[in-house]
């Protein structure tokens, strides 16, 4: 090829690069992004996420999995379209006791499932008792651990019975020997909500002791306490059955829960797809098919249509459905996808009306899209914070824990993050009416510098030495994300400034990151994501330093923390209960385990026609609200009003 | 030997090898860290042990890794551990033939478009139409297909409109056209230039001049004489071709988000679901291996001096 054949290839590749760029440029300066035509009737096509992994509101423990549940379950309690709120589902109203340990249920009575039988008090039960067999497996069982012998049943566990007298060994009685307190039992006040019963007197009995139903397991367990030994000795095991748990049809629409202790946040757990109601025969007559379309009956706003995995789920209208009048959307086909770039451009062109949260490249929004009137961008029910390691190295240290935590500015992660808002605290703000986090880590480098130096490293002089500083026995270990990498070398760069100091960085693959943070094997830093809420109550994040395995990460755990935990759940009035869990989080924060950076924002899209669908902190959404505008003039002009908690189709 | 105690003897051959497939992958598999249940959140050990338990994993590896490769020679690969209600049979059943109709398609429009301009740019060689098919299948070997695709989409989906952006919109439809584009921009220039190679050398061989000699028409000599000799490396590169579509097509299906078998590979493996993995690794490594076969005897056909 001649040179000047050549030049003029290059040029032509070039020019046609330059007008690919033009396009998107000149699609991103649009007030919507791409295609606003809706389809025809009452159809939304939206993007949830990954393939569901199944079907079974009891199985599923993800968000996609949670948005199609909500279409296809009813629960007691549905979530309010704009704040999450608790309102009713097929419970028409619901009452607690005194200090929040029993909770009553009012169901009404024209619920059906979609074959047309009735919904009654007995399917929740059945529901719950399934969720928490151990043979199911269900990853998901312990959201229903609060309800007493819940975790006993679902772990495999046995009572302890005298096989001469027919008593119980309590719980109260291994607590006494072991030398701990007794656990307080929970009030009794709970018959004048609804009427007393044999069993309601049973489960309030004193808590009987659990032990491991399996042999090999109790001998370890009994080894392992000093005087187990002794209690067990010469009694029968009786294991723990699904009819035990602290879940009761009073009658055929009251439905009463027992809890093991003061849960004043478990309205907002039985919201939870876990707690969704199936319908027994379907469930028995066809066991793990029992989802497939064809044999499902469902008991929510839209049942299953279609299932073609990797390509669709497709619900359609429930006639049978209680509030069947209110539902305006004829049918929804719910899209697995994961490709962000896919999604957009779906989107763009008009193929999907909705996705999920987080599903719009942060490269994107900063080329325009958050300017764009379909972009969803609102407060969210999660932390992003770094855990340290309190077990090893420098970071067991509480000084040395504050000072890295004070030396980073918030404020300019969030304008490198795009999406994310600064937060120095642990909960996040702006979510959850009522509650105050304390102000939290602020940028303070000499407070950090004096800090250091208190904890040795220092020059002769006394001031802090960077050269002292232990980078040897840090790193900042992420797991693989583009967006974890941009935040650890943002901060690698942060500590740099600030403290003169480089800590290296260490990337480890996603699922292995898991394994080595609850093992506490990471050197000082571990970078991960941070957590998104359960439900909305600031005990969904404080809850995770009550225990020092499962999520916490960073070996930190603390009586005094739980205790004071404890007391605030015991506190009937929610206002003052939220002063006392915002005291608990000011002491986690003095406490510095973690390292609290971020508060995630919701990043999605939406095409103006679709109404009733809102940024809620935690995009879950009830179907039954949403419908497809087709009336141009009442098209939203831009992002609905979060703060007014009025809602279409109310 | 005949012909048919050869084909025999490798089909035996492929059992073994698929065995020794499994039986790596398999190992590779237990010596990745994170099992198919955990995710960002710890499990409480309770639940853990429950399903742990549901799906054999508390039994000792021999024991494990015996009911595997029991379920591979009954060609039954058991259920999926993530999406617990179906088999992985059934999976296979329902997502090999999109990729199959994707990859076969891509093949086909590969081989049509690149026997044609290897064949124009052997006849005129050093022409412009010569240089200008060569520089396509340049830019085609150095274009990869998740840089093509996007470009694809930018243009046809969503400056022009002309077709769907993604999602699978059954056999045949529309939404085939650009996923089929971007699979099969590839091939077409390796089969370009190979057949382009291949014309050349006979072209001048004394066979071809001798045909030419005897009066034949040009198009008879190319048709009848030149191609059957020129295609040769066409053929032998099929084989290895339609590896690579597989690992090809996994890009594409997730690019357009298409139901086949290459997004389950993907997923399957962060997921680190072991019979899914296992069952699509026997799967293309027999695929891969019976079309490797089925090259070696389409050779003799087609080239009178391989004998067996």
């Amino acid at each position: 090829m001649s040179k000047a054949k050549r030049l003029r290839l290059i040029a032509q590749v070039v020019g046609c690069a330059i007008l690919a760029a033009g396009c998107v440029a000149r699609a991103q300066k649009q007030e919507w992004f791409g295609v606003t035509s809706p389809p025809p009737g009452q159809t939304l096509r939206y993007i949830t996420g990954a393939e569901p992994e199944s079907l079974d509101p009891q199985m599923s423990s993800g968000q996609p999995e949670a948005r199609i549940a909500i279409s296809m379950f009813e629960g007691l309690l549905e979530y309010h379209p704009k704040t999450l709120e608790p309102i009713p589902g097929v419970a028409e109203r619901w009452a607690s006791n005194g200090n929040a340990s029993e909770f009553v249920f009012f169901l009404r009575r024209n619920a059906k499932f979609s074959n047309g039988d009735d919904i009654t008090a007995r399917d929740f039960v059945y529901t719950i008792r399934r969720g928490l067999r151990p043979e199911l497996a269900s990853r998901v069982a312990f959201m229903a651990w609060d309800i007493k012998y819940a975790e006993a049943l679902n772990e495999g566990g046995a009572f302890v019975r005298d096989p001469k007298t027919g008593r119980f060994v309590l719980a109260s009685e291994a607590a006494e020997a072991e030398g701990a307190a007794p656990a307080q039992e929970p009030s009794k006040a709970g018959e004048d909500i609804a009427p007393d019963t044999e069993f309601h007197r049973l489960i309030h009995e004193p808590e009987r002791l659990v032990v491991p139903s399996d042999e090999k397991e109790r001998a370890k367990k009994v080894k392992a306490g000093t005087k187990l030994a002794g209690l067990v000795e010469g009694k029968e095991f009786v294991p723990v059955k699904p009819e035990d748990i602290g879940v009761e049809a009073v009658d055929d629409y009251t439905l009463r829960f027992t809890l093991k202790q003061p849960t004043p946040y478990f309205l907002g757990i039985t919201q939870h797809q876990f707690f969704r109601v199936i319908h027994e025969k379907t469930v028995e007559r066809y066991g793990v098919n029992w989802t497939r379309p064809g044999n499902i009956v469902c008991s929510g706003s839209h049942m299953l249509a279609e299932h073609t995995p990797y390509n669709q789920v497709v619900v359609v209208k429930n006639p049978k459905y209680w509030d069947a009048a209110r539902v305006r959307l004829e049918k929804i086909s719910f899209f697995p996808l994961e490709e962000q770039t896919t999604m957009m451009n779906l989107f763009k062109a008009g193929e999907v009306d909705a996705t999920y949260n987080h599903s719009v490249p942060a490269s994107w929004l900063r080329a325009g899209l958050r300017h764009s009137k379909d972009y969803m961008d609102a407060p969210e029910n999660g932390s992003q914070y770094w855990q340290l390691n309190t077990k090893q190295g420098p970071t067991t240290d509480k000084r040395f824990r504050k000072a890295l935590a004070m030396s980073v500015d918030r404020q300019a992660l969030q304008g490198f993050r795009v999406v994310s808002k600064a937060n120095g605290a642990f909960v996040p703000t702006g979510i959850l009416p009522g509650y105050q986090s304390p102000p939290g880590f602020t940028l303070d480098v000499e407070g950090a510098k004096r800090l250091l130096a208190e904890a040795g490293y220092k020059d002769a002089s006394g001031n802090f030495d960077p050269s002292k500083f232990p980078v040897k026995d840090l790193e900042i270990t992420y797991n693989t994300s583009e967006s974890n990498r941009q935040v650890a070398e943002f901060m690698q760069a942060q500590w740099k400034q600030h403290l003169g100091v480089t800590i290296p960085l260490r990337n480890i693959e996603t699922k292995s990151f898991f394994g080595m943070r609850a093992r506490l094997d990471y050197k000082g830093i571990a970078a991960g994501a941070g957590w998104s809420g359960d439900y909305m109550d600031p005990y969904t994040y404080l809850g995770l330093f009550a225990t020092a395995a499962g999520d916490n990460g960073t070996g930190w755990y603390d009586p005094k923390y739980v205790k004071m935990l404890e007391a605030a759940n015991r506190e009937a009035d929610q206002a003052k209960r939220y002063q006392m869990l915002s005291k608990v989080e000011e002491y986690l924060l003095d406490n510095a385990p973690i390292i609290p950076l971020l508060k995630p924002a919701t990043s999605w899209m939406k095409k103006p026609y679709v109404k009733g669908l809102y940024p809620n902190p935690g995009t879950l959404h009830a179907w039954k609200f949403v419908y497809i505008e087709h009336d141009q003039a009442k098209w939203d002009t831009a992002m609905p009003d979060m703060t007014n908690p009025h809602y279409d189709g109310e | 030997m005949s012909r048919f105690n050869f084909i025999l003897r490798r089909l035996l051959v492929t059992v073994p090898m698929v065995l020794v497939v499994v039986a790596l992958t398999w190992a590779l598999i237990r010596l990745a860290p994170g099992s198919f249940y955990e995710g960002e959140r710890k499990l409480p050990p309770t639940i853990e042990k429950n399903i742990r338990a549901r799906y054999g994993l508390d039994q000792p590896w021999y024991v494990q890794y015996g009911k595997v490769m029991g379920n591979i020679l009954r060609l039954d690969f058991g259920n999926s551990l993530r999406y617990e209600n179906e088999t992985v049979n059934e999976i296979l059943r329902r997502t090999v033939p999109v990729s199959a109709a994707l990859g076969t398609c891509a093949y086909l429009l590969a081989l049509v478009v690149g026997i044609t301009l290897g064949t124009v740019a052997a006849l005129r060689q050093n022409s412009k139409i010569d240089y200008g098919a060569m520089t396509l299948t340049m830019l085609g070997i150095s274009f990869p297909n998740f840089v093509l695709g996007p470009i694809l989409v930018l243009v046809f989906a969503l400056s022009l409109y002309w077709l769907p952006p993604a999602r699978w919109g059954g056999f045949p439809s529309r939404s085939l056209i650009l996923p089929v584009l971007t699979l099969s921009f590839i091939y077409m220039a390796y089969i370009a230039r190979l057949t382009r190679a291949g014309m050349l050398e006979v072209l001048r061989s004394d066979y071809i001049r001798t045909a030419r000699a005897k009066g034949l028409t040009e198009a008879q000599v190319v048709w009848r004489h030149a191609m059957r000799g020129g295609l040769l490396p066409v053929v032998s590169f099929t084989g290895p071709a339609l590896a690579l579509l597989i690992s090809g097509t996994v890009v594409v299906e997730r690019i357009f988000a298409m139901p086949g078998l290459g997004n389950y590979f993907i997923n399957a493996n962060l997921n680190r679901d072991e019979p899914l993995i296992l069952g699509i690794v026997a799967f293309t490594s027999m695929t891969v291996l019976i079309f490797n076969l089925l090259v070696d005897v389409a050779y003799a056909y087609i080239d009178p001096r391989i004998r067996y």
